[in-house]
């Protein structure tokens, strides 16, 4: 056993994730709270922009930024579901099977993704890259049951052919229409979103002061609809 | 907490507590235990195992004790007389087993582990629990120190909170969560604190383990005794546990006036010292070759060389305060001289009116720190030089002290105090400025805290501050007219006691000067002999004079000079011009090649003595086990050295040299502060063509004597030599990060690995004083501040970063 | 009764009002104005009066939470909107903001000012990628309208809304853990005392509302507290929005007065049980409440009423099951949920909803012992009431209650050795041999953090 032999197998990257731009975003995020370190989600939200996910290095660097060990930032990240610790397809299919949604078919529905997808559930990818599956706990859709989400937007009421379809058109590059807020980004793009950056341009608004707008930035990981 | 009296019940029984008193506590104070784990009295209540349940009357409720305080009328109900929160006590233990190993049988912890303890006196017994159990790859090595075991884990959190509360080294945390949420470190890191193994000794069950003592031994056929460790001025109580003799581990002994429950892992793991291969067991005798012989032929052939003309001794800071004394009243009643000295080059630019005062009582304690308001640390790195004062500084900080450190690197107090860098021996030019300086500036902060906490305030002025030109009386002169406490730090663990026992060329017992006719009046009446008036030499000046032939003996107790003193050539010279050179020690190191006869000196482990910390507070030590040989405690040795040279010490069994040390110590005359503040001081120019001023402190762990054996702990937070300089001073002298430096002085020079950090002053540059690949002291000239020349070197030079280095090796194979 | 007027949902009847001036347009900030004019404690007082209490859950009144905070510490005070809704079957606070927002933002705003906060922030639920950007959008509105900002409406007042996004932790609804995480930490709840309203957010006084609760304010500030006090029952004063969900013909967000039976909800408003079928079972308030069973259908939906039935009003969603469907596998995914919830602080809940998840999926996949029943009773009674927080005492919700109402259907599953609502077994609920001490390695770091996770939901799966 070396020394560090329990983290030979952790995914990384090389060098740093948060480039000049991203770094001066990062420092926006930052001065928007009152204690630097509310920024940590929002910023591990930037790194998942860049990466596509959040390699160990991403958590070095937002670690840096906020003047905390590693140790710290990963006890966060490994907290929050949204935070993808592996690589990750460029969509996650998200399916809730909590008994609201299961009660109408919610659990056939991950079932029938899990097929259709094979390897990408548990976090795995598609050979693709496009998808990665997630079993989802509710999402407060309930009326809307059986609830599937793309890159947490909602789509109604799907049933397997739906189910069979969307699959096959985001895989043909023909992302449909959510629900509500459009069509949906890749992960990178909506992580943008999270990060509570370029979501605010399209309003012609120009905040005061908390709000970021990033001009630099896609709007949104949801374009509207 | 407000500390009104509150009265309750538990269990029936009545007591009154200060308000704000948590029920666990309470009801220790009734001798009545609650099973806990993540209670722990010097951290933050967190709740989280749930073990404690109480109930309280008329409470629907049962309550964790460890989180509720008292209240007025309360009455408690613990596990003895409630139904309820025994069954609740059993559930945790059931569910904190569920998914346990259950391996105690080859588990370090078994028969001293609170969850084996806790669940046999409280847990069901039986576990309903068939599903398959949570399992983890095991151990997982967090350094090469500690090891984790997360299938042992209960998650009490006692760790994280340490690191967290307590040493601010956040290298551990909770990761993940629910039933998967563990221990970890992030990939590619390593536990690297000095304090890590503290969170081995409070974790309440076998998840830390010590790599040092995984499958060593059992509670059960170890040998413990109580002691103090001798590694620095800390103080901190240790229980030292031996199988078959040997030491096998040291663990932190709870001491809320001093070291509270923590011990760092130098004092817990450099712990081999004392069994170390080169131990004497016999008076050796040169006749060419050292000879065994008995301590009556050995001790009249010193006595003949000793009485022939002058001698002079050169004592380490690690003797105890019975050898001191003994040492001290030995120099003058059997050899009439005052050239002793335990300070490893005398004391600089320190006035001998401020060590004087230092000498007699406790001028500061650890308790004064821990309350203080304000408190200014100069000259000291707390982290690597006093590490338990480290902690009580964070301590005094986490409760809203303001702390600020002037010294020119930055120290690990970065998060907790405000540093004013300032170049190395320009200490005295900030405290000089301190009250005209501008309100917005880190100096005017510190003046504006120290006049607003006056007597609340604490300047601790740290053990190297002697040799920065008038920094000590200026530090003295702040914290007096700031009304503050004000101590000078030592470093090594016997340094205050030979300070208190006058092992110094200045002073006597009790911080007595020399010089003073009343003073030493004093000490002559009570030794009924009359004592040398004026001082001696110090150790630069004994080294001089051996190497000048001007002394016959040189007496070597305790110590290295050729690496303990800060001019490695001098050293030598002396050594080797010294007509007779008599060593007095636990072990040779080296000392055989010089030695005209070495006497074997007892461990501190081996005695029944006192060592006294920074504080001035002299504590205990046990004989933890006998002394190998004819090895005897050196009070004896100097007793029965006098004898042979015709004097009579006066005592003749511990008990009599007791009597007299209380009666001597501490001087109820000793001096005050310096009545006048010092001039204005001179900035120190370094020498006309030096390029920064070089200065050296020891770190931590390094490769001092102490640390012999300790190769997992070297492994784990030693670091090879390096010079650690400003990048505008590395932008002037053409030097990047990781490029090899030469460094010159007038002493010597050398090539390391260069370390660019604006975490050193500027115009600055700093070596460790004695790290694999480095000793300092070749560099030097009797300071630990020198001028230097530095250049980037041609070619990279092998020796630094040789040596042990933690990248290098991987841990011992285990399991 | 039939006269009932929305409140909060009386804007749903058209497109969503997401823009200023619709909202404006259509009576909006009359109680922010009103507010505006009064001194803050008068405001307090208005909502205090009017009995208005928190719709998360817990039911504590509002007006007295905001009278705790101390305006004497020298620090700052902060209002923190809880829209991290994620208690299983409740989905009002989402088309609350998706229809409104600015409703909710003026009851934000109009707290900040009673309680003369600053600085506020909305902490939405990550997962809430739009309604959180709606959100983000309306602040960005109400900034260049001059609603925010440093002289709000150009009073004296000063306020700025910060909206944060979490990621992904029902347990950040635990409003100290919500703290936690917007801290930028694990959203671990914390101990209290200290409460939030003296020490909360960076230890400043802090005050934590749901969206629903905080939707209902600009209508009180603008009709009165007396006229919201005269809706609904004495003690539940005001209406609710219902989120009824599962085999009901309309699944949705209803809005009601406190005090209308479930029988209301469920048939009159959910066009009552799909195909026909009849109700087995059902939440009052999420999955965290007891269920109830047929027989309490004519249970008034009120705080009082609910407790009194043996259940509680939760975040009022009415989740029905019909005769159909097995009371056992939707117990054993709800304690899935919670033991994937969990944070792992304390012993009881992380061990304890591991523990009965995997007894349940044993008993449901057919491995069931006799025994198992009231083992999981004594689990779940290891539980109640002695963990860190609520979110075990809402796992346990389900478990005992199930046990209560429907033990024979657990002895049923034990008797066949399966599920008797599957014939054959469904691939998903494990009918394959799984002999209970094959080890199975779980969360292992070995492999990487992210894997940790993911053999974590295998295992709870």
């Amino acid at each position: 056993m070396t020394e560090a032999g329990f983290v030979e197998d952790v995914p990384d990257v090389q060098g740093p994730v948060l480039g000049p731009e991203a770094r001066a975003t990062a420092d926006r995020i930052v001065a928007k709270y009152p204690d630097g370190r509310s920024a940590l989600l929002p910023l591990l939200y930037l790194v998942q922009s860049e990466a596509g996910w959040v390699p160990r290095q991403g958590m070095r660097e937002v670690a840096e930024i906020l003047g905390l060990r590693t140790a710290e930032v990963e006890a966060v990240a490994t907290f929050y579901t949204m935070v993808k610790l592996h690589p990750c397809g460029r969509y996650v299919l998200s399916v809730c099977t909590n008994p609201s949604c299961s009660l109408l078919g919610g659990r056939r529905l991950f079932d029938r993704a899990k097929e259709l997808l094979g390897d990408a559930s548990d976090h795995g990818v598609t050979d693709d890259g496009v998808f990665t599956l997630e079993e989802e706990e509710c999402m407060a859709a309930c009326d809307k049951a059986p609830v599937v989400s793309v890159n947490y937007l909602y789509y109604d009421r799907v049933g397997e052919s739906d189910l069979e379809a969307m699959i096959a058109a985001i895989r043909a590059g023909d992302v449909p229409e959510a629900a509500r807020g459009g069509v949906p980004g890749d992960l990178k793009a909506v992580s943008r979103t999270l990060a509570g950056i370029g979501s605010l341009r399209d309003s012609g608004a120009v905040p005061a002061s908390p709000p970021i707008a990033d001009d630099a930035a896609n709007a949104t990981g949801a374009a509207d609809g | 907490m407000s500390g009104q009296p509150v009265t309750l019940t538990i269990d029936g029984k009545r007591l009154t507590v200060p308000a704000g008193t948590l029920i666990i506590r309470a009801a220790e104070e009734l001798g009545i235990e609650i099973p806990r784990f993540c209670d722990h009295p010097l951290l933050a209540p967190v709740a989280a195992c749930r073990q404690c349940y109480v109930a309280i009357e008329g409470q629907p409720k049962l309550v964790t004790s460890c989180s509720t305080p008292v209240a007025d009328g309360m009455a408690v109900q613990t596990q003895f007389t409630n139904d309820d929160v025994r069954d609740a006590q059993s559930s945790v233990l059931e569910f904190l087993l569920i998914n346990h190993p259950l391996d105690c049988p080859v588990c370090d912890r078994g028969g001293e582990c609170p969850l084996q303890d806790q669940a046999l006196a409280f847990g069901p017994g039986e576990s309903r629990y068939v599903e398959a159990k949570r399992t983890y790859r095991k151990p997982l090595p967090l350094s090469p120190l500690v090891y984790l075991d997360r299938e042992r884990c209960v998650l009490c959190q006692r760790c994280t909170r340490f690191c967290d509360q307590i040493s601010g080294e956040r290298f551990i945390d909770v990761l993940d969560r629910g039933a998967a949420e563990q221990i970890g470190i992030a990939a590619g890191e390593e536990f690297d604190s000095p304090f890590s193994g503290n969170t081995i000794q409070i974790c309440p069950v076998g998840a830390l383990t010590a790599s040092t003592y995984r499958f060593e031994a059992r509670p059960f056929d170890v040998r413990s005794g109580e002691s103090v460790c001798s590694h620095c001025a800390s103080g901190c109580n240790v229980t030292v546990q031996l199988r078959r003799g040997r030491v096998v581990r040291n663990l932190a002994r709870d001491n809320l006036d001093v070291n509270d429950a923590w011990l760092c892992d130098k004092g817990r793991f450099a712990f081999s010292q004392w069994d170390r291969d080169d131990r004497l067991t016999t008076p050796l005798l040169r006749v060419p070759g050292l000879e065994p012989v008995s301590f009556e032929e050995a001790l009249s052939a010193i006595a003949k060389w000793a009485s022939g003309g002058p001698v002079g001794f050169l004592a380490g800071g690690r003797l105890t305060d019975e050898d001191a004394f003994a040492l001290s009243k030995m120099a003058r009643v059997a050899f009439g001289t005052n050239h002793l000295d335990h300070r490893p080059a005398g004391g600089g630019d320190t006035p001998v009116g401020v060590e004087a005062a230092q000498a007699a009582g406790m001028p500061v304690t650890y308790a004064d720190v821990e309350s203080a308001k304000a408190i200014v640390v100069i000259g000291l790195d707390a982290e690597q030089e006093l590490p338990i004062l480290h902690l009580r500084i964070r301590k005094a900080a986490r409760r809203g002290a303001k702390v600020f450190v002037v010294h020119a690197r930055r120290t690990r107090l970065h998060d907790v105090a405000e540093h004013v860098l300032c170049r190395a021996g320009e200490e005295a030019q900030v405290l000089a400025g301190l009250w005209g300086a501008p309100e917005d500036s880190a100096p005017g902060r510190m003046a504006a805290a120290l006049r607003e906490a006056a007597s609340d305030a604490v300047v601790l002025a740290g053990p190297r501050l002697g040799d920065s030109a008038g920094a000590v009386a200026w530090a003295a002169a702040v914290a007096a007219e700031g009304e503050a406490k004000f101590a000078l730090l030592c470093r090594r663990a016997g340094d205050r006691g030979a300070l208190r026992a006058g092992v110094h060329p200045s002073l006597l017992p009790g911080g007595r000067r020399v010089d003073a006719d009343d003073r030493r009046a004093h000490v002559e009446v009570a030794w009924g002999t009359l004592l040398p008036p004026s001082p001696g030499l110090d150790a630069a000046g004994i080294l001089r004079a051996a190497a000048d032939r001007r002394l016959d003996t040189l007496f070597v107790i305790g110590c290295d000079p050729l690496r303990d003193f800060p001019d490695a050539a001098l050293a030598r010279r002396a050594l080797e011009n010294v007509e007779h050179t008599v060593v007095v020690d636990v072990a040779a190191h080296g000392m055989d090649a010089f030695a005209d006869a070495m006497l074997p000196a007892a461990a501190p482990i081996e005695q029944d003595a006192h060592l006294t910390d920074w504080e001035g507070r002299p504590q205990r030590l046990h004989a933890v086990r006998p002394a190998p040989g004819l090895a005897r405690p050196g009070w004896q040795i100097f007793q029965a050295l006098a004898e042979a040279a015709g004097a009579d010490l006066g005592f003749d069994s511990l008990a009599s040299l007791r009597g007299e040390m209380a009666r001597l110590l501490p001087g109820t005359d000793g001096e005050s502060s310096p009545a006048a503040p010092p001039g204005r001081p001179e900035p120190v120019i370094g020498e006309a063509d030096a390029d920064v001023t070089l200065f050296s402190y020891p770190l931590l762990v390094d490769e001092g004597r102490m640390s012999n054996g300790a190769d997992v702990l070297k492994r784990a937070l030693e670091r090879p030599a390096f010079v650690e300089i400003h990048p505008v001073d590395a932008r002037r002298l053409g030097l990047t990060e990781g490029a090899t430096a030469r460094i010159r002085t007038d002493a010597g020079e050398v090539a390391l690995p260069v370390v660019v950090t604006e975490g050193v002053a500027r115009g600055s540059a700093f070596v460790p004083y004695n790290q694999p690949g480095l000793a300092a002291n070749t560099l030097l000239s009797g300071r630990l501040i020198s001028g230097a020349r530095l250049e980037p070197a041609e070619t990279v030079v092998a020796e630094a970063g040789a040596g042990a280095s933690r990248a290098a090796s991987g841990p011992e194979a285990v399991g | 009764m039939a006269e009932f007027e929305p409140i909060v949902t009386a804007r749903w009847g058209g497109p969503p009002v997401v823009s200023l001036d619709a909202y404006a347009k259509s009576g909006g900030f009359q109680g922010l104005r009103r507010a505006l004019a009064m001194e803050p404690t008068a405001v307090i007082d208005e909502v205090k009066a009017s009995g208005l209490r928190g719709r998360g859950g817990a039911g504590f009144p509002t007006g007295v939470k905001w009278s705790f905070v101390p305006q004497d510490t020298g620090k700052p005070v902060y209002v923190v909107a809880n829209f991290d809704e994620s208690e299983p079957g409740t989905f009002n606070n989402r088309e609350l903001i998706e229809r409104d927002p600015f409703q909710f933002l003026e009851g934000l705003m109009i707290c900040a000012y009673a309680v003369q906060c600053h600085t506020a922030f909305a902490y939405c639920r990550g997962e809430f990628v739009w309604p959180a950007t709606i959100v983000e959008r309306a602040v960005a509105e109400l900034y260049a309208g001059g609603y925010l900002g440093g002289r709000v409406l150009d009073s004296d007042f000063a306020l700025d809304i910060v909206v944060h996004r979490g990621a992904g932790a029902y347990i950040c609804g635990e409003e100290t853990a919500l703290l936690e995480s917007l801290e930028g930490r694990r959203g671990q709840p914390r101990l209290r005392p200290p409460f939030p309203a003296v020490e909360g957010l960076y230890a400043s006084p802090t005050v934590i509302n749901n969206v629903e609760t905080l939707s209902f304010v600009p209508h009180i500030l603008e009709r009165g507290a007396s006229w919201f006090a005269s809706i609904g029952t004495e003690k539940s004063t005001g209406s609710k929005v219902f989120s009824v969900s599962g085999k009901v013909e309309r699944p949705g967000n209803y809005e009601a007065p406190m005090g209308t039976t479930a029988r209301e909800l469920i048939v009159e408003r959910a066009g009552g049980v799909l195909d026909g079928a009849s109700v087995k079972a059902w939440t009052p308030g999420g999955s965290s409440t007891p269920l109830l069973t047929a027989d309490h259908l004519d249970t008034p939906m009120d705080f009082d009423s609910v407790a009194a039935a043996g259940s509680l009003l939760g975040t009022g969603a009415v989740i029905v099951l019909d005769d159909t469907d097995c009371v056992v596998e939707a117990v054993g995914r709800f304690t899935q949920f919670y033991a994937h919830e969990s944070c792992g602080k304390c012993t009881n809940c992380r061990e304890g909803t591991w523990w009965s998840s995997r007894v349940l999926r044993r008993i449901e996949g057919g491995l069931g012992r006799e025994q198992d029943l009231d083992l999981l009773h004594d689990i779940g009674r290891h539980m109640l009431f002695r963990s860190f927080c609520a979110l075990a005492d809402g796992a346990v919700s389900p478990i005992h209650s199930s046990l209560k109402y429907f033990r024979d259907e657990y002895e049923e599953h034990v008797r066949l050795g399966g599920c008797p609502f599957k014939a054959p077994a469904p691939e998903h609920m494990a009918t394959r041999p799984e002999p209970p001490l094959e080890p199975e390695p779980v969360p292992e770091p070995g492999a990487g953090v992210g894997s940790r996770r993911v053999r974590l939901e295998e295992v709870l799966e």
